[in-house]
């Protein structure tokens, strides 16, 4: 039998070639919408078919952040940091605290409690859309950052992710802190919380570009321009300057930023991210 | 001499620990749990609830029984009979075309990226940063690329296509901007999958001489049932809710053919003019229905098969 590696290049190079073809299809909306948002209108109506601009103008983009009228541009951006950023910060508190329970404490009804809750997962949230705007309409939170940084926190697969994790934490840990007369809440703090980092570093990418990237739920929840997070206001603008895709394409990809540098520094945990979350329930 | 297994030891030390304060772990657990009842729990009921009844969102819902369903499911000469039937066909296609490509193109690209060749980091990459995207920003850029005039793929291929406004390319512009978008998941949880297969079975195939295909069918795909399972499942989920492409790609058009059922949930219970809530819960509710329906069968057809 040989087993000198005689290695077989053909399926190698296949695979390059297919990958090659389908990166050109990937890349070439990015690239056509850069190269777009900074050619002038007047120009792309006019001089026709053409990669790169005549000139190369900014006016696509001042334009947009100038007149802060009728497309708050800044406005928009910062309420989608300010969201993003709180529900965050919201999910990995209430997660964790939730997530060490179900993992570290005895209690009554715990295994009912956590089937119940993962059980919930399979329910599908479009029947919760119309009396979620009521409930957040009597609460008063109808165009406030509150509407969209309160109820997301309710999902519970991100407690299912964390438990996993600090299950594969020996209980030998907590049991050394316990002798020397530590709380739960001091254990959590102390022992656990330093070792789940990565998982929660998953946690906050999720929620951080989930609620940056939520769509429906801010049309409705918001109707005041004002208020808006960036995501639906795309959505605005497009009613606003449908016949000038230069402007346009400047407010997108404004839009796409955050996720995108987010996606450079932590492309590893975003990756692996995804194979864990598969793992856990595949 | 007695001994305690380790074990057992912590296990009794734990549990005395819980008796002393047994409300601790609801401390823990509140904040959530209070999150979770009011902006899960409650809506499903009060969502159930509406169904069965006439509510503009404002005033008190009157309880109507099953007259939103029957006029929705059986009353054809009703708008909203019109728009559910409309809206579901939709839906359903929109998942049926897509649901497809969105396992087996990202399984080809797991596929050629697991050989690892040339600058298949960067590839994986690429192929991974549009789901990161929002749906506003990935239609803004899709709606140049499809532009009649000025779009690129028209001059590229000297077409003069009406993609966003004639079919059947109202449908392709709406499966390739929805591929483009969200198989980035679907292909990393493949490349993980195919990473933990054993390269003997493809060695002894090898030996055997079977063919690439033969491999793929045989070792590869049983190999990954477990995710393909789970991708099925969850992108058909994923795509019943579809919003976002047909609202600001196709507006729903041409002549509603694109129009799918979230739209007319959406218009019907937060639309200008009076809130029709109720009819719009019921709908919701059939559409939830679908869903779960849809994935049971699924799982059920497709799980692992224990002789």
């Amino acid at each position: 039998m040989m087993s000198g590696k005689r290695v077989n290049p053909i399926p190698k190079i296949v695979a390059f070639v297919f990958l090659l073809a389908m990166a050109i299809i990937w890349i070439v909306p990015l690239l056509w919408g850069i190269v777009t948002s900074f050619k002038s209108e007047i120009e792309l109506q006019t001089v026709g078919f053409k990669f790169l601009p005549i000139e190369w103008v900014l006016s696509n983009y001042t334009s947009l952040l100038v007149d802060n009228a009728s497309t708050p541009l800044i406005r928009w951006f910062t309420n989608s940091l300010v969201i993003s950023v709180s529900h965050t910060l919201l999910v990995l508190i209430i997660v964790t605290l939730s997530a060490f329970a179900f993992s570290r404490l005895e209690f009554r009804g715990k295994r009912l409690l956590f089937s119940f809750l993962m059980a919930t997962m399979m329910f599908p949230a479009v029947v919760n859309l119309i009396p979620l705007y009521k409930i957040i309409d009597l609460f008063g939170w109808v165009n406030s950052p509150i509407a969209m940084i309160v109820p997301g926190a309710a999902g519970v697969f991100n407690i299912f992710l964390v438990r996993q994790f600090m299950n594969n934490i020996p209980i030998e840990f907590d049991e050394a802190a316990r002798m020397d007369g530590a709380t739960d809440f001091q254990i959590l703090r102390k022992v656990i919380l330093p070792l789940i980092k990565p998982v929660l570093l998953v946690v906050s990418l999720f929620s951080f570009t989930g609620s940056w990237n939520d769509f429906l739920w801010p049309s409705i929840v918001f109707n005041d321009v004002d208020k808006m997070p960036i995501t639906p206001a795309l959505q605005l603008l497009q009613g606003m300057y449908q016949s000038q895709p230069t402007l346009l394409m400047a407010g997108a990809l404004i839009a796409i930023v955050p996720t995108f540098i987010l996606y450079l520094f932590a492309q590893k945990y975003f990756l692996d991210s995804m194979s864990l979350s598969a793992g856990v329930k595949g | 001499m007695e001994t305690v297994p380790a074990t057992k030891r912590v296990k009794q030390v734990k549990m005395k620990q819980s008796k002393k304060s047994s409300f601790t772990p609801w401390l823990f657990l509140a904040p959530h749990l209070i999150i979770f009842g009011i902006f899960f729990l409650i809506p499903i009921f009060f969502g159930i609830y509406i169904s069965f009844t006439e509510w503009d969102l404002i005033s008190s819902p009157t309880f109507v029984g099953l007259d939103n369903y029957k006029e929705i499911l059986l009353q054809s000469d009703s708008i909203f009979y019109e728009q559910l039937h409309t809206g579901l066909k939709n839906t359903f296609l929109f998942v049926l075309f897509v649901v497809p490509f969105c396992i087996l193109v990202p399984l080809l690209l797991a596929s050629a990226l697991n050989s690892k060749p040339m600058f298949w980091k960067f590839f994986q990459s690429l192929f991974y940063l549009p789901s990161l995207f929002a749906i506003s920003a990935v239609i803004i850029i899709w709606t140049l690329m499809f532009n009649v005039t000025y779009g690129p793929i028209n001059n590229i291929f000297h077409l003069d296509t009406v993609w966003t406004g004639t079919q059947p390319y109202a449908w392709i512009a709406l499966v390739i901007v929805t591929v483009w978008w969200s198989i980035g998941g679907n292909m990393i949880i493949y490349q993980a999958a195919l990473n933990g297969i054993s390269k003997d079975f493809y060695e002894a195939a090898d030996i055997d001489g079977a063919s690439a295909f033969q491999k793929f069918m045989k070792i590869t795909l049983p190999s990954i049932r477990g995710q393909i399972l789970y991708t099925v499942v969850i992108t058909t989920i994923a795509h019943f809710n579809v919003y976002g492409q047909p609202l600001m790609l196709t507006g729903g058009g041409p002549t509603d053919s694109t129009r799918v059922l979230l739209m007319y949930i959406q218009q019907n219970a937060f639309g200008s003019g009076q809130s029709i809530a109720g009819i719009a819960s019921a709908m919701a509710v059939i559409l939830g229905l679908c869903i779960m329906v849809v994935a049971s069968l699924q799982f059920f057809f497709l799980r692992e098969k224990k002789n």
